[in-house]
C-alpha cells in the first residue's frame, strides 16, 4: 500500500469500513433517501444492508437471485416502509420491503435532520426485508436500475441494449411504460433528472442518451457524442444548486458572472459522465430560445422537434484517473463532484470561478472550471473501486447539519466511508 | 480430418523453441521421455500451481514489497493453456508470445499497482474463438496474479478482422465478470486451464 498521498487544499479520510465485508466483489451501494442506512449490491447474490450510524451489518437480503445483483436502489418518498429495487445478472429485477415501525414516517427532504435512535433489531419476521415482487422482461444481465424522484417509475437497464420503464400503479403491480432500443450496446447505466421526469443512459456504444415522455410516448430526445469509449455512469446534478454550491455567494460578481449564473439556472441540472477513456465530463442542456425552433425550415416526420433537447459538453475534468473511470458523483448539498474507477483512486473536484479571463467565445462561453480538492490512492488497497457515492453522515461524529460522507464500493468486497476534511495549513 | 474446426491445420511451434529461462533443464527432461510434437499437452513446470512460491525462493529477501514478477513468468503462466479446439498449448500455436506480454510499473509513486498487456495471435483471422481465448488469458492471470495488477488482454492490432470489437469485450470488467456467472462458458475456460494445472 502506498502510504503518501499527494497535497491538495482538502484530504480525504477514512472514517469506517463497513463490517463485516462480502467475501467477494462488491458493485454499488445505495444510501436510503432518509433512514441511517444504505444497501450494497454483492456479487455472492446478495444484498447487505448496513447501518451508517454503528457501521455494522443489519440485514443480509439472500435467497432471491441467481447471479450478481450488479444494482441496487430505494424506492424515494416511502412511509412506513421502505423499498428496495435489486437489479441482477440473472436478468430480473426485485421488488422488496421492509415496515419501518417504531419510528415516526421522517419527512424524505428533511434528511439532513439527525435521528435519536439506531435501528430496531429484534428477531421478529417482520424485520427483515419480504421478497415483494420480480420484473421479468430483459433478456440478459440488468447492469443497473433507478427509480424516479417522485417514486413513480422505476427504470432498468441491460446488456440486452434496452432500457425499460416500469410504472408502480399499485403495490407490487408493476407495469411496462417503455422499452427503449436506441443503444448499439449494452446500456451501462440509468438515473433520472431530480426535478422533470427526464431519463438519462449511458452505454457500451459510447453514447448517452436522453428520455422524455411525448404524448403517452417515452422518446429519445438526445443523444451524446463525445466519450471515445463506454461510459460508465452518468448521473444529474441536484436541483436548485446555484443558492448551494460556489455560485451562492453572488457579492462581488461582474455582470458577465452575473449573467452566467442566469443561464446555467435556465438550462438547469446538469449531467455528469464517466467513461473507460478516463475522463470525466459535464454537459449541460441549451436553454430553449423563445419560439425560433419551430420554424428551422427541415419538418420532422416522426414527431414534433418540439420535445428535442440540445446538449453540449460544458466541461472537461482534470485527468485524475489513469484507467477507466467507474463511478461519478455530484454532491447535492455542495455541488462537489468525486470519481473512482479501476485504478483504485478517488478523486474529489471543485467548480470555482475561472481565474484567468479568455477570450469572449460567444454566448455559451463557460466562466467556471473545476480543480481537483483531494485524491487518495488505493483506497480500496490495490482492488479497484466499482462505485462512489454521497450521503449524509449519520455516525455520533457529525460535525454540522448535513454533512456527507463518502460511500465507495470496491472489489476486495469492502464499503468505506471517508470524511472531507480541509487541510490544515493550507489557505 | 477434423473439418468443423476453423483452423485445422494450424502452425505447431517446436516445444524446444519456446521461449523459457529454463531451457537447458527442460531440454533434458526432453531428452528422457520426449515425445516432440505433444510436449505442449504436458504442463512443463511443475511449479506453475504456486507460481510465487518460486520467485519468493529466488528472492533474496522475503520481506520485499512485492516479489518481482516479470515477463517470463506471465509467458510461463499462460503459454500452458489449451487452445479450445486443438490438443495444443496456446504457447505452441504461437498463439501467445513472449515479446507480446509488456508489464507496466507503476503510473504513480503512491500506487502500487502494475498493469499486465497481453497481446494475442489468432491461428486464423476470422477465428470466432478468439474471444474465448482471451478470456481464458484474463481468467488464467486473474486467478493467478497477486490483486496488485491490471490485466489488459488484446488482440494483436492487424491480426483479426474483428479485433475492435473483441479488445472491447476483453476489456469490459461486467461482461468478463457475467461471462464467468455463465456455466457453459466457464466449462471451456476451465477445461482450457487445466493443462495449467
Amino acid at each position: 500500500m502506498a502510504t503518501s498521498q499527494k497535497t491538495h487544499s482538502h484530504v480525504l479520510q477514512p472514517l469506517a469500513t463497513l463490517s463485516p465485508p462480502s467475501n467477494s466483489r462488491t458493485w454499488q451501494t445505495a444510501p436510503h433517501p432518509s433512514q441511517p442506512i444504505v444497501a450494497t449490491a454483492c456479487s455472492d447474490r446478495s444484498v447487505r444492508v448496513y447501518s451508517l450510524t454503528s457501521f455494522t451489518l443489519l440485514h443480509p437480503i439472500t435467497g432471491g437471485h441467481k447471479r450478481s445483483v450488479r444494482s441496487v436502489g430505494w424506492k424515494p418518498g416511502t412511509r412506513g416502509q421502505s423499498v428496495l429495487a435489486t437489479g441482477s445478472f440473472d436478468a430480473s429485477a426485485g421488488i422488496w420491503r421492509r415496515r419501518e415501525d417504531g419510528g415516526d414516517p421522517q419527512d424524505f427532504t428533511h434528511h439532513g435532520a439527525k435521528r435519536g435512535g439506531e435501528e430496531d433489531d429484534d428477531d421478529d419476521d417482520d424485520d427483515e426485508y419480504q421478497f415483494a415482487c420480480i420484473l421479468d422482461g430483459h433478456e440478459s444481465e440488468i447492469k443497473s436500475l433507478a427509480w424516479s424522484p417522485s417514486g413513480q417509475y422505476l427504470a432498468t437497464c441491460s446488456r440486452d441494449k434496452s432500457v425499460w420503464i416500469w410504472e408502480e400503479l399499485e403495490d407490487d403491480n408493476f407495469e411496462t411504460v417503455a422499452v427503449l432500443q436506441e443503444h448499439d450496446g449494452d446500456v451501462k447505466c440509468v438515473n433520472w433528472h431530480p426535478e422533470e421526469d427526464l431519463l438519462v443512459s449511458a452505454s457500451y456504444d459510447d453514447t448517452v442518451r436522453l428520455y422524455k415522455e411525448d404524448s403517452d410516448d417515452w422518446v429519445q430526445v438526445a443523444a451524446i457524442d463525445g466519450h471515445k469509449m463506454t461510459v460508465w455512469w452518468a448521473e444529474f446534478e441536484g436541483a436548485g444548486m446555484s443558492s448551494k454550491d460556489w455560485r451562492k455567494e453572488t457579492k462581488d460578481l461582474d455582470e458577465k458572472q452575473r449573467n452566467y449564473i442566469e443561464a446555467l439556472e435556465r438550462s438547469g441540472p446538469r449531467l455528469a459522465t464517466c467513461s473507460d477513456d478516463c475522463s470525466v465530463r459535464i454537459w449541460r442542456r441549451k436553454p430553449r430560445e423563445r419560439q425560433d425552433a419551430a420554424n428551422s425550415g427541415i419538418p420532422s416526420i416522426i414527431r414534433s422537434a418540439a420535445i428535442d433537447e440540445e446538449w453540449f459538453q460544458e466541461a472537461v475534468l482534470p485527468q485524475g484517473h489513469s484507467r477507466a473511470i467507474y463511478s461519478v458523483s455530484w454532491s447535492q448539498k455542495t455541488g462537489l463532484l468525486v470519481s473512482a474507477g479501476s485504478d483504485g483512486k478517488i478523486v474529489v473536484y471543485r467548480e470555482r470561478w475561472k481565474t484567468t479571463e479568455s477570450g469572449a467565445h460567444g454566448d455559451q462561453e463557460t466562466l467556471s472550471e473545476w480543480e481537483v480538492v483531494a485524491e487518495f490512492w488505493e483506497a480500496h488497497g490495490v482492488y479497484e473501486i466499482n462505485h462512489v457515492t454521497w450521503a449524509t453522515r449519520r455516525d455520533k461524529g457529525v460535525r454540522w447539519e448535513g454533512e456527507e460522507v463518502i460511500v465507495s464500493t470496491g472489489d476486495d468486497g469492502e464499503v468505506k466511508v471517508w470524511t472531507l476534511n480541509e487541510q490544515s495549513g493550507n489557505s | 480430418m477434423d473439418l468443423d474446426k476453423q483452423n485445422a491445420n494450424p502452425t505447431i511451434l517446436n516445444p524446444s523453441d519456446l521461449p523459457s529461462r529454463r531451457r537447458e533443464s527442460i531440454g533434458k527432461r526432453r531428452n528422457d521421455s520426449g515425445t516432440g510434437l505433444f510436449d505442449g499437452l504436458i504442463p512443463r513446470y511443475n511449479y506453475l500451481n504456486d507460481p510465487f512460491e518460486q520467485s519468493a525462493l529466488s528472492s533474496d529477501s522475503e520481506d520485499e514489497e512485492f516479489e518481482n514478477i516479470d515477463e517470463q513468468e506471465i509467458y510461463d503462466l499462460i503459454s500452458s493453456i489449451s487452445d479450445p479446439e486443438h490438443p495444443l498449448s496456446l504457447g505452441s500455436l504461437a498463439v501467445v508470445n513472449l515479446p507480446d506480454i509488456h508489464i507496466q510499473p507503476p503510473t504513480s509513486p503512491f500506487s502500487s499497482i502494475s498493469t499486465v498487456l497481453v497481446e494475442i495471435t489468432p491461428t486464423i483471422t476470422h477465428c470466432s474463438l478468439a474471444t474465448v481465448i482471451g478470456l481464458g488469458v484474463r481468467v488464467r492471470l486473474e486467478q493467478a496474479l497477486p490483486p496488485r495488477f491490471r490485466i489488459d488482454v488484446r488482440i494483436k492490432k492487424g491480426t483479426h478482422s474483428t479485433d475492435e470489437a473483441v479488445n472491447k469485450q476483453l476489456g469490459d470488467k461486467e461482461r468478463v465478470a457475467a461471462a464467468l456467472e455463465n456455466g457453459t462458458l466457464m466449462g471451456v475456460i476451465r477445461k482450457m486451464l487445466s493443462t495449467c494445472e
